[in-house]
């Protein structure tokens, strides 16, 4: 009796031992298999935000409390640069057409003046007017009167936004103002810039390998744990479900631009956002995406909304007089175009064919 | 011998359930398609969809009342309906893979396929738009 018993209790041990056993080798694997850790043991962290009208995924591999950083950070800026939030350095701006400024706010404004200009006007960060009238804004979507347009378009020009910096040391400051009946707005190079921002602070604190997804612009900070290259996939204008292709980039950012997200209809047109300031209307030069990589996520925030402007010609005439980005055209009709930057970077899938611009 | 056949029936049950929620681990993480939608961060829906047969239609209503329609297939997910203003979730169309969410940000929706090694073993790293 006794004796079965004490066999009973063993066998007990036994089995829980080996069921457990059992379990945790298969967690174990598992963990090890899905990548949880860098390669110095930095385990992997990620978070969604909902910022900037979007929504922001985060993953590092490194300390999680880098991520509050992060976090606060994207909430500063947002803070600072939101055109509808009524304490925003941007929103006094534009009702006082003038305004004291943080540096980072002067920085970004300068930096896209800078772009409106080396873009001759396809991007130009006083359309915003235009752009509300069409109800991109506020979500109430219609086609205006070609006369409101015409009277807009009026003071759409961005050589009317003068940034001022005063005083030396540490008594800087800066102070922007636009002209009377001018309203900025920076949506065209926030998220670039803010992605540019985080991956700074993400090196600061020590962090080697990241990807920031800012509403759909794809920032990457160094390679992959592994040493690998990061594959994105850029989206197919035509259909928007699946992907026209993958980029290997390390260290760099990606950001398209294209009218397949953002539209309405209307007596069965299609009408999306990114307005051409010479016109007043959606941007219609045979692009259907613009997809722009390279080192600053500011840059390309901004050329991807131009080149998309300017049309294939003028996207390609752009850049072989620049050539500092790589950039992938997608024309109305589905044909793929890249910059022989990307030649062996970009695969293009399912068999599909790309003509490859050389300078 | 109560006492023995109560402890070799409490080790079979334990047998049972390790192997149970062994193999529960292994064939949920094998396919990698559950569909989570999230409402504010919080979980309000899941469908596993490699075990989805037939397509169907459902309505996830939040608390203020707005509603994003789901269309659920074998395999994949979109979101075919919403009264939000902006319809950038419809645009979005079907997804079937973990690399990129469907977000409702008007409603603050994300549609997201987890729940696995998925991820980690897709293709590619994330997407952009």
């Amino acid at each position: 009796m006794n004796y079965f018993k004490i066999y009973a209790k063993k066998t007990i041990v036994i089995f829980c031992v080996l069921s457990l056993c059992l379990l945790t080798s298969c967690s174990t694997k598992r963990q090890g298999m899905s990548g949880l850790f860098g390669k110095n043991g930095e385990e992997k962290h990620t978070r969604t935000i909902f910022s900037m009208d979007t929504v922001m995924d985060l993953t590092i591999y490194g300390d999680e409390e880098v991520l509050d950083e992060a976090e606060e950070l994207i909430k500063g800026l947002e803070d600072k640069l939101s055109v509808t939030d009524s304490a925003s350095e941007i929103y006094m701006l534009n009702q006082e057409k003038c305004a004291r400024v943080s540096e980072s706010t002067a920085e970004l404004i300068q930096g896209a003046i800078d772009l409106c200009d080396k873009t001759k006007g396809a991007l130009d960060i006083s359309i915003y007017p235009v752009v509300a009238e069409w109800g991109f804004t506020t979500d109430h979507h219609h086609v205006p009167e070609e006369s409101h347009l015409a009277a807009l378009l009026q003071n759409v020009d961005y050589s009317g936004i003068k940034v001022e910096t005063m005083g030396n040391g540490n008594e800087v400051s800066y102070t922007v103002s636009v002209e009377e009946n001018m309203s900025i707005d920076l949506g065209s190079v926030t998220k670039g810039y803010t992605g540019e921002l985080v991956r700074e602070l993400l090196l600061e604190k020590g962090v080697t390998s990241a990807l920031l997804n800012l509403g759909g612009n794809v920032q990457t900070v160094g390679a992959k744990p592994d040493g690998s290259a990061w594959r994105i996939a850029v989206t197919d204008p035509m259909q928007p479900e699946s992907y026209l292709g993958f980029v290997e980039i390390i260290d760099q950012v990606v950001i398209t631009s294209g009218g397949y997200q953002r539209f309405f209809e209307e007596d069965g047109v299609r009408y999306h956002h990114v307005i051409d300031p010479s016109t007043g209307y959606p941007a219609n030069n045979g692009l259907s995406s613009v997809t722009i990589i390279g080192d600053s996520g500011m840059h390309c925030d901004g050329l991807s909304t131009a080149l998309f402007v300017m049309g294939l010609d003028g996207a390609i005439r752009f850049w072989q007089e620049y050539g500092d980005f790589e950039g992938i055209f997608v024309d109305d009709d589905g044909n793929i175009y890249v910059t022989e930057g990307l030649e062996g970077n970009f695969s293009p899938l399912k068999g599909r064919k790309m003509q490859v611009i050389r300078k | 011998m109560i006492k023995t056949r109560t402890w070799i029936i409490i080790i079979l049950v334990l047998l049972a359930a390790s192997g149970g929620i062994t193999a529960f681990l292994y064939a949920k993480k094998a396919p990698g398609s559950i569909a989570n939608v999230y409402v504010d961060g919080e979980c309000v829906y899941s469908v596993d969809l490699s075990l989805v047969t037939q397509g169907y239609t459902r309505e996830i209503i939040s608390k203020d009342g707005s509603v994003n329609t789901l269309s659920i297939e074998p395999g994949r997910i979109c979101i075919s309906a919403a009264d939000c203003p902006d319809q950038v979730c419809v645009h979005t169309g079907w997804i079937a893979d973990s690399v990129a969410p469907i977000v409702c940000l008007p409603h603050r929706l994300v549609v997201r396929i987890e729940g696995n090694s998925a991820k980690e073993e897709s293709e590619f790293d994330s997407v952009v738009r």
